[in-house]
């Protein structure tokens, strides 16, 4: 048996005041796991500066580093460069497509973006009403779109999808529910649970609970940094042979 | 008077907004002339940051910057899924 390990992290929230301190936590990270991955917010205003922090300290990693951004990244409409910077510096960012990593003999697919809020079943917003409401829901529903059919596509041993905004109300606990509608939507959850996938790691719930599933027994992992309290966190995937028939059939279907 | 109930929502605004700090889980408590700040932030100068736009939102009352500061550390224990 070989595990497959990914470290996670997400809501680094990096700046000029802290450049240096978060890389020197990242030492030894490449005998620790085989892929570094960050589920957004790396920056706190979405800056073209603090993208550059961001890149910087991630720049270089003798193992694959693959991010989404979250909204904090988006907040100087700057998050084009912002994931130009972080490709310039070798990680992979995804933006609603999917990427296979040759982890060892292993493939790695991993699919996801940002994400979007709307809220969970029975208390969510709907496609009704005013333009601007249906310009949100309607936001997440193309990107769960986005994200099931790029699961669908991808080829891989194990599927992972790397999200910022969450798509399950249980690693929420901890934060206002009358918020929850702004932390995430469950349609993106559905949307991972018809496509299949073996985990799912988001951010954005700094107050947040690090551990759920999906309604479809997909587990679920809240990596904010406030919730970890630490650089990041491991998750080994088992590489079993049983394990992979049975992924392979459920991606054949 | 302004009801405190309007105050602390137009600090957790400021809080969120203002370009020095963008913070969005900062928890506003007013009693009497008192505000609390409560949270997690992961630096020090973010904190007092955070106290001066509150104090500068709300200038007549007292603040207590309670934020505390979360050095992240090493990682712990693998967690195997199997």
């Amino acid at each position: 048996m070989i595990d497959l390990r990914i470290a996670a992290v997400g809501d680094i929230h990096l700046g000029e005041d802290v450049r240096g301190q978060y890389r020197r936590k990242l030492e030894g990270i490449e005998d620790r796991a085989d892929v570094f991955m960050l589920a957004g917010d790396l920056t706190r205003h979405g800056t073209l500066e603090e993208g550059r922090v961001v890149a910087d300290e991630l720049r270089g990693l003798s193992i694959p580093v693959v991010a989404v951004l979250g909204n904090h990244d988006y907040h100087s409409d700057l998050q084009y460069e912002i994931a130009a910077e972080l490709r310039d510096a070798g990680v992979i960012v995804l933006d609603d497509d999917g990427v296979v990593i040759q982890c060892g003999d292993k493939k790695l697919g991993v699919v996801g973006g940002k994400g979007f809020g709307g809220g969970y079943a029975g208390k969510c917003a709907s496609e009704f009403g005013e333009r601007e409401i249906k310009n949100f829901v309607s936001h997440t529903r193309y990107i769960a779109e986005a994200w099931k059919v790029a699961l669908k596509e991808i080829v891989a041993d194990h599927r992972v999808v790397l999200s910022h905004y969450s798509p399950i109300k249980e690693t929420l606990e901890g934060e206002p529910p009358e918020i929850y509608p702004f932390l995430g939507s469950y349609l993106l959850a559905e949307a991972v649970d018809t496509a299949g996938a073996d985990l799912i790691l988001h951010g954005h719930a700094h107050k947040g609970s690090e551990k759920g599933m999906t309604p479809g027994g997909i587990r679920v992992r809240n990596v904010a940094l406030p919730v970890l309290g630490r650089a990041y966190s491991v998750y080994c995937l088992n590489c079993e042979d049983e394990f992979h028939s049975h992924d392979s059939q459920r991606q054949a279907g | 008077m302004e009801a405190p109930q309007y105050v602390v929502a137009r600090v957790q605004q400021a809080l969120a907004e203002d370009g020095r700090t963008h913070e969005l889980g900062i928890r506003v408590d007013i009693r009497g002339d008192q505000l609390f700040l409560r949270g997690q932030v992961s630096g020090a100068e973010q904190r007092e940051r955070l106290g001066q736009v509150a104090h500068e939102t709300a200038p007549e009352l007292h603040v207590h910057n309670e934020i505390k500061v979360v050095d992240a550390g090493a990682p712990g224990e693998d967690e195997h899924l199997d």
